[in-house]
């Protein structure tokens, strides 16, 4: 008989913890923010190019597609860098206790959250 | 919601299993179809649901879940005691490894409510309703709850867990001062039950070629050795893009481990070490 | 059991063998990525400051020569970065023959677009 043994479940059963469910989402949002990268540059070029290419991609950040795209980019942006910066902490060997991976995990949710709503508020305050 | 302990058992969360379609991904002769319900016996009273993978090399084209309703009064409070019960109770073909039935010799580890521990320090109590049993995760399987662990105990044998010295044996023991051993404290007690491994989906992925937290633990281990004198071999045998650097830091690896050890670290030491030696 | 491959469980784990390197990429991850903290902070504040800006007032900005610098330098760790996250994400879960062309891709994509910036940028300041 030679048939193959079967695998056993992995990430079809295995519970989502703060540690996994934070690692893809630095991964997901990483990926976001690349092509974010790409939109920067998309920018660039049309301001290069003179003002009415830049007005056409100005005004599809002002839609409102736009801004829901870009308050969600925001919240990508800065759970991607409070998250880069807890591994860059752990890459030092630090902050690897249990109650420390917890409660810096919670921190890098809570700091994305606000830092997003504040640059929001700001941004709302400043160009109305 | 900070966990401080890995044996703090995770409680509600939003989300029990990731996203995903029941079968995902998974070859059709893994995929996992619905089996027999075994229900509890008359006149028992305190019982318990138990979702248990059951396969049979021998009889079964692919594996199954069976339902089996314990006991509770009639079996001891851990997660092993049940097994043993259904084994001796209900049906005598459940297989599974056990040994020490005190936490310290790792055969029984597999994957209860969503995460991998030991059977035998996991109170039925602390599981849900009703509660999932199956073998630890991404493992090819022999029988029932018994993994294949040939190729996870190969990557530990690649690692060298002896000690290599090449200054001549000494009369007597090798000297070692009380702040060097205790570098080794952390990492000796690992009993290789391959918890942390299983649970690591960068391991799930790339298993074949990255070694795992497990193996790498160890190689720290050897690594920290005062005793050792092959760091240089060492080193150069883990500095691969796959063998250590599949390591992302999931962090799966030290919340899971039932001894509270902490791979997670043990990696981020060799990173470091491996960094010293060209800067 | 009639196995395609029969070597032992041990080389079958060891491969091809340690490639003694990969701590380079890791690294240059890790130093783009400190690099990355101040200059997207930088990035996202100028964003909110000129938020009223038209095609002119953005121009203005950009012709500033500390700005201009440090746009080049938010590109040029922005995508190096980002070359280095992405080829890592292909390798963990591309296993076929499509992992290498989708690397050099990846990696040519983000070389051109970084260059496509860099160039947009010095046009704007002194085109």
């Amino acid at each position: 008989m030679s048939r193959s043994r079967p695998l056993s479940p992995n990430i079809q059963i295995y519970r989502p913890q703060l540690t996994s469910v934070l690692s893809i989402a630095n991964r997901i949002t990483g990926v976001v923010l690349g092509l974010g990268g790409f939109g920067l540059v998309a920018w660039l070029v049309a301001a290069a190019l003179g003002p009415q290419p830049y007005a056409a991609v100005q005004s599809a950040f002002i839609s409102w597609p736009g801004q829901v795209l870009l308050v969600g980019f925001t919240f990508a942006f800065f759970l991607h860098l409070c998250g880069g910066i807890r591994h860059l902490v752990w890459d030092s060997g630090r902050g690897f206790e249990l109650g420390s991976i917890y409660a810096s995990g919670w921190a890098v949710v809570a700091a994305s959250v606000v830092l997003t709503a504040a640059t929001w508020v700001a941004s709302a305050v400043l160009g109305g | 919601m900070i966990i401080r302990s890995s044996s703090q058992v995770p409680r509600a969360t939003l989300l029990k299993r990731f996203p995903v379609p029941k079968n995902f991904g998974l070859s059709e002769g893994s995929r996992i179809q619905r089996g027999r319900t075994w229900p509890a016996p008359a006149g028992a009273r305190r019982t318990k649901t138990l979702q248990i993978y059951r396969y049979d090399p021998d009889a079964d084209k692919t594996p199954r879940l069976d339902t089996f309703e314990v006991d509770l009064d009639d079996c001891g409070p851990m997660v092993l005691d049940a097994l043993i019960w259904i084994k001796d109770k209900v049906d005598s073909t459940l297989t599974f490894r056990r040994s020490c039935r005190e936490g310290v010799c790792g055969s029984c580890a597999m994957n209860m409510d969503g995460t991998n521990w030991l059977a035998c320090t996991r109170s039925i109590s602390d599981l849900g309703t009703p509660a999932t049993i199956y073998p630890l995760a991404n493992m090819r399987i022999i029988k029932d709850l018994v993994p294949d662990l040939t190729h996870v105990f190969a990557q530990y044998e690649m690692i060298e867990p002896w000690l290599k010295s090449h200054t001549p044996t000494p009369e007597r023991e090798r000297r070692q001062s009380v702040a060097e051993r205790q570098q080794l404290d952390g990492y000796y007690e690992c009993i290789l039950c391959f918890c942390c491994t299983s649970g690591c989906p960068s391991h799930w992925w790339n298993g074949d070629r990255f070694l795992g937290p497990a193996a790498l633990l160890q190689a720290w281990r050897w690594l920290a050795d005062s005793r050792d004198e092959a760091t240089e071999e060492r080193l150069d045998k883990l500095e691969d893009p796959f063998r250590l650097y599949r390591c992302h830091t999931i962090l799966n690896c030290t919340r899971t481990c039932p001894k509270g050890l902490n791979p997670g670290k043990a990696i981020a030491e060799e990173k470091k070490a491996i960094l010293a030696r060209r800067s | 059991m009639d196995r395609e491959r029969m070597g032992s469980p041990l080389a079958r784990a060891i491969g091809l063998g340690s490639a003694k390197s990969g701590v380079e990429h890791w690294w240059a991850e890790r130093v783009s990525a400190v690099a990355l903290v101040p200059l997207t902070l930088w990035f996202v504040a100028s964003t909110i400051a000129h938020i009223r800006s038209d095609h002119a007032g953005f121009v203005a900005w950009l012709r500033g020569f500390p700005t201009m610098v440090l746009m080049i330098l938010l590109l040029l760790a922005l995508f190096h970065h980002t070359a280095l996250g992405l080829q890592v994400v292909i390798e963990d879960y591309v296993h076929s023959g499509l992992k290498l062309p989708a690397v050099v891709a990846v990696r040519l994509l983000c070389f051109a677009v970084a260059a496509a910036g860099i160039l947009a940028t010095l046009k704007i300041a002194w085109g």
